[in-house]
C-alpha cells in the first residue's frame, strides 16, 4: 500500500471516474481514447448536423429544419426496414451468443475428437466473401424448401456471425483459473450448474463484447441478405443501398440520429441508475 | 438448459412466421430495379385494385437472373433491362402478354413498340429509358466537348469519372474505334485494348451507383455516366452540362416482364396497364428524370423537366442510338478485360 | 522476475481439458448440426460448383472442368489478392495501435465507466455502413470539410485530393474495423489483477517495464482475437474499398462479386473463393503447428 516508490499507483478514493496507473499513464492512456473516440464521433455528428440541413444534398448547409424527421415518420417502407432489422439483428445476436459461447467452452473444456478440424471449420464464415456465403446458402434453402423470409435470414446471419462471439470468449477463456469450476464442482453442482453460475459470469466482458460485434454486424449486413431475404423481410441496409442511386436521402440521417441518440441515452440512462452496484 | 428452451423457441418462431408467410397467392409480387417504381404508384394501384403489392430490389440484371434462376421467389413481375430480355426470350423464360389486358399499350411512343430485342412488345412493356452520356462542369472544363475524345484528354488526367461496367466501357472504346458495340469478339477487344488502356489511367473514379457524387464533390470535373444522373446534376446545379457523345451513343431500355415460374399473370398484366397510364407516367418520372416511353406522360411534363438536356436531349435522333445486344460468355472475357487494366 | 513467475502460473497447459461424457455430447450435437447444415454442406457446394462450367446466361453447367482453377493462378488475380492482404495488413497493424490504449484505458476505468465507454465504442456502428462512408466521403472530398478546414487555417493553399486513394482506402477499413479489435483487447485487459500490477510498482519497476513485462503478455489473448477479427475479414471486404477507393484497385472481394454479378462467371468466382479459404485454413494450421511446436 505505502510505498516510497514514486511509481506507485495512488488509488484516489472519490474520483471514481479515472482509471487505476500513475497518473502520467491515465493522462496518455485518456488523451489517446479522446481522439479515437473523436476519430469515432466525427461523421456521426455530421450526419446528426445534416440531418437538420434543409437541402436534399449532403454538402452546404442552407437552413436549419425538422422536416426530414417529419418526413421520416411518415416513411412507412423505411421505418418497417429499420424494424426489420432490429428483429432479425436482436435474434440474431441471441443465437450467436448462445451458441458462440457454448461451443467456445465445450471446445476449451473437453476433449473431442477432430477438435483441430472443428475450430477450423468455425472461421470458414469468417473467411468467405459474403457473396460466395449469400449464395450457397441461397441454394441449401432452395433445395431444402425454405421460403426466404426472417427464418432464412437469421440463419443466414447467425451463420457468420456466431464465429466473433466464439473467438472473443476463447480469448477470455485462456488463463482462466480452473480453481474456479473445480471449486463449483466441489461443492456439489453438476458441471451444467458450474457452467452456469460460475463461468458465464466471469466470461460475462466477452459475452457482452461479443453480442454487440454479432448486432452491429447483423444489423449492417447487406450482401448475404440479399440473397436470402424474402419480399417481406426487406432490412434496412437493402434500402439504403437502393438510395445511393437517387442520392442519399436526408431522412436517413435523421433515422441515423434518432436510432443513436436513442441507445446513446438508454445507455447513459442505466449507467446512472445502477449507482446501487457496488464499484 | 437454457440453450435448449432459446433454440426450442426460436425454432417455434420460426415454424409460426414460415406457416404466416404461406399464403401470398393475393399479392402481386415485383422484382424490380432499388430505386426505379415510386412507393406512391404502388399506393395508388392498390388503392384503386385492391391488390396488394410485395416489392423486392436487385441492383444489377445479374444479381436478378441469379436469384430468379435459383427459384428463390415466385416473381410476378420483373424489370430486366434490353439485352437481359433478349437473353431471356431467347432461353423461352418470359410469358407472353396478353396485350387484350394491356390496352393503354397505346400510349407508347411509336419508337419502343418495334424493338428490335422484342418487336411487338411481346414480351415485355418498356418501363424507362435512357442513355450513356457525357456530363461536364462548365466552370472548370472549357468548351467545346463533343465526344470521347475530349473527354479523354491529357488535361483532363486524374479528373474523369465513369460508370463501372466493363460492358460500358469497351463500348465506348469500340464506339470511339468505329467498331459495332456488340461484336465483342476476342480480336476486336484487343484491338481497342491500346485505347482503353489509356483511357483508363486518366479516370480517377469508378462509379456506377452513384457517380454524381463525385462531380458534385468537386472530386472530378468531367464524366461518363447514366443520364438520369446527369438530369439529377443539372437540377442541382446548371454548371452540369450534359452531351452525347458525337461517336456514337447507347440507350438502355428498362422492360417490365412476366417470368415463367409468376402465379398471378393477370394480376401483372393489369399493373402493366395501369402504369401505362399517363398520369401514373408522370409520378414515375417525377421522381426518376429518365427518358419517358410513354408519349402521352410525356406530355404532361412541365417546361423545366422537358428541357432539361440529360433527360431528354435536344435534337436527339432516337433511331441512332445503339443497343446493347447479349453477348453470352464473352461477357466474362470483357470482365477480365477491364480487371487487368485497373490492375496494372 | 519474480512477478513474470507468478504470472505464469496463472496460464494452466493443456490440462485443463478432460474428455466428453455424454453430457458435454448432447450439448455439441446442435452446434455441430448447424454447423454441418450451413457451413459444411454450402462450402461443398461451392467446392463442387468450381469444378463446373456455367452456359451463357450463367447458370451452372455440370460438367467437370479445372479450367476455372488453371485460370486462377494467373498473375493478374494473384496480384489483386496480394494488394488485399496488403490493404487488410495495414488495416490490422493500424487498429492494433491505434485500439489497444483505448482498450487499456477503459479496461482499466471502474466498472461503472467501463460499460459506458465500450458501448459508446459501437454506438456510431448501429448507422448504416453507406451512410458513415458517404459521411466521410463529405469530409475528405475536395470541397468537404477537412479540406475547407485546411484552406481556411491556410496550412494548404490548395485542396488536397484524399479521397480515392489508398490512404483513403485504409481510413475507411480502420474505421469499420476498429471496434473489432478494442473489444477483444478490452476483454483480456478487464481481467487483469490488479495485485500483480501493484506488486510490480512495489517491487520498483518503471512503467514502462510494467507494460511490457507483464501487460502485454496477459493480454495477448485478446490481442490475438482482435488480430483474427480484423485481418481474417478485411481481406474479403469490398463496398468500403470500391467507395473510398473509387473502384480503380479492386479488391479480391470485389472480383468476386463481379464474378456473381457482371461477369456471370459463377464457378469462377467460387473457385476464387475456395483459394481464399484453402489459404486460410492453411495458414491457421500452420501456426497452430507453430504454436504446439512452441509450446514443447
Amino acid at each position: 500500500m505505502t510505498s516510497s516508490n514514486e511509481f506507485a499507483p495512488v488509488l484516489p478514493a472519490r474520483r471514481w471516474w479515472l482509471p487505476r496507473g500513475p497518473a502520467i499513464q491515465r493522462v496518455f492512456f485518456g488523451t489517446w481514447t479522446a481522439g479515437v473516440f473523436a476519430f469515432l464521433y466525427i461523421p456521426i455528428l455530421l450526419l446528426v448536423f445534416y440531418s437538420f440541413n434543409d437541402s436534399k444534398l449532403n454538402l452546404q448547409w442552407v437552413g436549419f429544419t425538422t422536416k426530414w424527421y417529419g418526413l421520416l415518420l411518415q416513411n412507412e417502407v423505411l421505418i418497417r426496414a429499420f424494424q426489420n432489422s432490429l428483429i432479425v439483428a436482436c435474434v440474431t445476436t441471441v443465437l450467436s451468443v448462445v451458441i458462440g459461447t457454448s461451443a467456445a467452452w465445450l471446445l476449451y473444456r473437453y476433449r473431442f475428437p477432430a477438435q483441430q478440424t472443428l475450430g477450423l471449420l468455425i472461421f470458414i464464415p469468417m473467411v468467405m466473401p459474403e457473396v460466395l456465403m449469400g449464395v450457397s446458402l441461397l441454394v441449401l434453402f432452395v433445395n431444402l424448401g425454405l421460403p426466404l423470409g426472417y427464418t432464412t435470414l437469421i440463419i443466414a446471419h447467425t451463420t457468420f456471425c456466431f464465429p466473433f462471439v466464439l473467438v472473443g470468449v476463447q480469448a477470455r477463456l485462456q488463463g482462466i483459473d480452473p480453481a474456479l469450476e473445480e471449486a463449483a464442482l466441489d461443492l456439489g453442482a453438476t458441471p451444467l450448474k458450474a457452467f452456469w453460475l460460475v463461468i458465464v459470469p466471469y466470461l460475462m466482458p466477452a459475452i457482452i463484447a461479443g453480442a454487440l460485434m454479432a448486432f452491429t454486424l447483423s444489423f449492417d449486413e447487406y450482401i448475404v441478405t440479399v440473397f436470402t431475404s424474402g419480399a417481406d423481410s426487406q432490412t434496412l441496409p437493402l434500402k439504403v443501398y437502393g438510395m445511393v442511386r437517387v442520392g442519399l436521402n436526408p431522412q436517413l440521417n435523421a433515422l441515423s440520429t434518432l436510432f443513436i441518440g436513442a441507445t446513446a441515452l438508454l445507455v447513459i440512462a442505466s449507467q446512472v441508475f445502477s449507482r446501487n452496484k457496488s464499484t | 438448459m437454457k440453450k435448449h428452451t432459446t433454440l426450442l423457441s426460436a425454432a417455434i418462431a420460426g415454424a409460426m412466421l414460415l406457416a404466416g408467410c404461406g399464403k401470398k397467392d393475393d399479392t402481386l409480387n415485383l422484382f424490380v430495379w432499388t430505386e426505379y417504381v415510386p412507393q406512391a404508384v404502388l399506393d395508388k394501384f392498390t388503392e384503386e385494385t385492391g391488390i396488394k403489392v410485395a416489392m423486392e430490389t436487385y441492383s444489377s440484371n445479374e444479381e436478378m437472373t441469379q436469384k430468379l434462376f435459383a427459384g428463390g421467389g415466385n416473381y410476378d413481375l420483373i424489370q430486366p433491362s434490353e439485352y437481359t430480355v433478349e437473353a431471356l426470350i431467347k432461353d423461352n423464360y418470359l410469358q407472353p402478354l396478353d396485350h387484350a389486358k394491356i390496352p393503354n399499350l397505346k400510349n407508347l411512343a411509336p419508337e419502343f413498340r418495334e424493338m428490335p430485342f422484342d418487336p411487338g412488345n411481346k414480351y415485355s412493356v418498356p418501363w424507362l429509358s435512357g442513355f450513356v452520356g457525357i456530363t461536364y462542369n462548365a466552370e472548370t472544363i472549357p468548351g467545346p466537348v463533343v465526344g470521347y475524345s475530349d473527354v479523354f484528354t491529357a488535361n483532363n488526367a486524374g479528373r474523369i469519372v465513369t460508370l463501372d461496367d466493363s460492358r460500358e466501357l469497351v463500348s465506348w472504346a469500340m464506339t470511339a474505334s468505329g467498331l459495332p458495340i456488340n461484336d465483342v469478339t476476342d480480336e476486336n477487344l484487343e484491338k481497342i485494348k491500346p485505347l482503353l488502356q489509356d483511357w483508363m489511367s486518366k479516370i480517377k473514379v469508378f462509379d456506377s451507383d452513384s457517380p454524381k457524387t463525385s462531380l458534385s464533390n468537386g472530386d472530378v470535373d468531367i464524366g461518363v455516366i447514366w443520364s438520369g444522373e446527369g438530369a439529377i446534376l443539372f437540377n442541382q446545379n446548371p454548371k452540369f452540362q450534359w452531351v452525347l457523345p458525337a461517336e456514337g451513343f447507347h440507350m438502355f431500355i428498362d422492360s417490365l416482364a412476366i417470368p415463367k415460374t409468376a402465379k398471378n399473370k393477370e394480376m401483372a398484366e393489369e399493373f402493366i396497364n395501369f402504369i401505362l397510364r399517363p398520369d401514373i407516367g408522370k409520378m414515375i418520372l417525377d421522381e426518376f428524370p429518365y427518358y419517358s416511353p410513354n408519349a402521352e406522360a410525356r406530355k404532361l411534363l412541365s417546361d423545366a423537366e422537358r428541357n432539361n438536356p440529360a433527360s431528354y436531349p435536344p435534337g436527339l435522333d432516337i433511331t441512332k442510338a445503339l443497343l446493347f445486344k447479349d453477348v453470352g460468355a464473352q461477357g466474362s472475357k470483357v470482365d477480365e478485360l477491364i480487371t487487368s487494366l485497373k490492375v496494372q | 522476475m519474480a512477478v513474470t513467475a507468478a504470472a505464469a502460473t496463472l496460464a494452466p497447459g493443456p490440462s485443463h481439458q478432460r474428455r466428453a461424457g455424454w453430457g458435454p455430447w448432447l450439448f455439441l450435437t446442435p452446434m455441430l448440426g448447424w454447423l454441418l447444415l450451413f457451413v459444411v454442406v454450402p462450402t461443398l457446394m461451392l467446392v463442387v460448383i468450381s469444378f463446373c462450367e456455367r452456359d451463357s446466361l450463367g447458370r451452372v453447367i455440370f460438367t467437370f472442368s479445372t479450367e476455372n482453377y488453371v485460370r486462377a493462378f494467373d498473375w493478374m488475380w494473384l496480384k489483386i489478392l496480394g494488394i488485399s492482404v496488403w490493404y487488410a495488413f495495414l488495416t490490422t497493424v493500424i487498429c492494433l495501435l491505434l485500439g489497444y490504449p483505448v482498450a487499456y484505458f477503459i479496461g482499466r476505468s471502474s466498472e461503472r465507466v467501463r460499460g459506458l465507454l465500450i458501448m459508446l465504442v459501437m454506438i456510431p456502428f448501429w448507422t448504416s455502413f453507406l451512410v458513415r462512408t458517404y459521411a466521410w466521403i463529405s469530409i475528405l472530398s475536395q470541397e468537404g470539410l477537412l479540406n475547407a478546414a485546411l484552406t481556411s487555417m491556410r496550412i494548404v493553399s490548395e485542396p488536397i485530393g484524399f479521397l480515392y486513394t489508398p490512404f483513403a482506402v485504409v481510413l475507411g477499413l480502420v474505421y469499420n474495423f476498429l471496434p473489432f479489435m478494442i473489444l477483444p483487447i478490452y476483454t483480456s485487459v478487464e481481467k487483469l489483477d490488479n495485485s500483480l500490477i501493484e506488486a510490480a510498482y512495489d517491487l520498483g519497476a518503471r512503467p514502462a517495464r510494467v507494460f511490457g513485462q507483464i501487460v502485454l503478455p496477459l493480454t495477448q489473448p485478446g490481442i490475438a482475437a482482435g488480430i483474427l477479427l480484423v485481418f481474417v475479414p478485411a481481406i474479403a471486404m469490398f463496398a468500403i474499398t470500391t467507395l473510398m477507393g473509387g473502384g480503380t484497385n479492386p479488391t479480391i472481394g470485389e472480383v468476386i462479386q463481379n464474378q456473381f454479378t457482371k461477369a456471370r462467371n459463377q464457378p469462377f468466382g467460387a473457385a476464387l473463393g475456395v483459394l481464399l479459404l484453402v489459404i486460410f485454413i492453411f495458414s491457421l494450421w500452420l501456426s497452430t503447428k507453430f504454436r504446439r511446436a512452441e509450446e514443447q
